[in-house]
């Protein structure tokens, strides 16, 4: 899963060269053997090491706070999303859904890896959902919806279909 | 800029010891582990970091490494990847020893959850030829796995249980020196440590017993 996901961000990139990752542990954390004999290991870890060789930085974010926000949310993609419960889901997007109510992206306003990797992350969710369920994490779905095409970053995941109608009468407007 | 801690949370050392050693200057307020300080997150979460744009910062090592940034030192490679570590892999079996130790009074068992993550702080800490964990000098990594570690090593009844590991005792002791880490450390834990985590253990989820977690090598 975060092998695919790092050979889909390094097309993303522009990378020319794939790198080989192994993994370790039962929660198979990437780990990227580098040049210099030490190896890189964690997901967020290795994904802004890809991004800088990419140099790319301004998708860490342009300023201190802009660092700081995409920071926040790669952890929370590593700690709070990955290998949650099922009742543990619904938090995350009502969560995700309340905070995107009035953004376009995960941090500031343009596109950054927390875009890249949140979206990775949450495909397998956002996939299982009825229409009804996106239409109830609309935030969620919209910004799903505009990463999925942003240029370049969908690679290796089946594209989700997103009404842009809505299908039920709302309770929350 | 707002910074919101509460008494008893060991998060909360992490961001005051950082704080204080980068000179940042901002507001600190003292609230209650139930005040809901970020709008959109479900439950109560704390420390919290109002930035100058009105975002929060809701988690503690996004908020010392944006600490230690704004005070000039920029983090790098090494130590983004402890505070990885951290978050993913000693963050859940920490909660884990602190329930047992301070709530059911399982030192014994509490020694063998962590035994893994101390084994692989101590064989990080023979690959290194500096002072501290990544540089000669205290980084965001040493600040935010001392602070981590602290409630449960300072403990008199765990410190037992450290045995071999040498490595660790040393780092542990020569981060602890600090002034900002013993001031932090006395105005969150009150010098009652782990009796003053109860209450803050007792609103965090269950963690997960049965979940197993097999330890990183660290080739």
């Amino acid at each position: 899963m975060a092998l695919k996901e790092l050979s889909s961000l390094e097309k993303c990139l522009g990378l020319k060269k794939p790198n080989k990752y192994s993994t370790q542990g039962e929660k198979k954390v990437p780990v990227l053997q580098n040049n210099q004999g030490s190896a890189l290991v964690g997901l967020v870890t290795i994904a802004s090491h890809l991004v800088c060789e990419a140099q790319r930085t301004e998708l860490l974010g342009d300023s201190a706070e802009q660092r700081a926000v995409v920071q926040q949310w790669l952890e929370y993609r590593v700690t709070r999303l990955d290998g949650c419960s099922k009742d543990e889901v619904k938090v995350i997007l009502k969560e995700l859904n309340q905070y995107l109510e009035d953004k376009v992206y995960m941090a500031g306003n343009c596109f950054t890896l927390a875009d890249a990797l949140m979206y990775y992350g949450i495909h397998h969710i956002v996939m299982e959902l009825a229409v009804e369920e996106k239409e109830r994490y609309l935030n969620v779905t919209r910004w799903f919806d505009h990463i999925q095409h942003y240029p370049g970053v969908r690679h290796h995941l089946p594209p989700v279909v997103v009404l842009r109608n809505r299908v039920y009468p709302s309770s929350q407007h | 800029m707002k910074l919101f801690v509460s008494e008893g949370n060991p998060h909360c050392v992490k961001v005051l010891v950082v704080l204080e050693l980068t000179g940042v200057k901002c507001d600190v307020q003292l609230v209650n582990h139930e005040d809901k300080v970020v709008p959109f997150l479900n439950r109560p979460v704390l420390p919290v970091l109002l930035l100058p744009s009105g975002q929060h910062l809701f988690s503690p090592n996004a908020i010392c490494q944006y600490l230690f940034e704004v005070g000039g030192k920029e983090a790098s490679n090494s130590s983004s990847q402890f505070l990885e570590w951290e978050a993913t892999e000693l963050q859940p079996v920490l909660i884990q020893a602190l329930h047992m130790v301070a709530l059911q009074g399982k030192t014994h068992d509490a020694g063998l959850v962590l035994k893994g993550s101390l084994s692989w702080l101590e064989q990080c800490l023979s690959k290194r030829r500096t002072q501290f964990l990544t540089a000669e000098t205290v980084t965001v990594a040493d600040i935010v796995l001392w602070a981590a570690f602290y409630p449960i090593l300072a403990d008199p009844g765990f410190s037992a249980d450290l045995g071999e590991l040498q490595l660790v005792r040393d780092w542990f002791e020569r981060v602890g020196l600090i002034p900002a880490c013993v001031r932090a450390s006395q105005k969150v834990l009150q010098g009652k440590g782990l009796e003053s985590l109860k209450n803050f253990l007792k609103k965090q989820p269950t963690p997960h017993t049965q979940r197993k977690d097999s330890q990183p090598s660290t080739n």
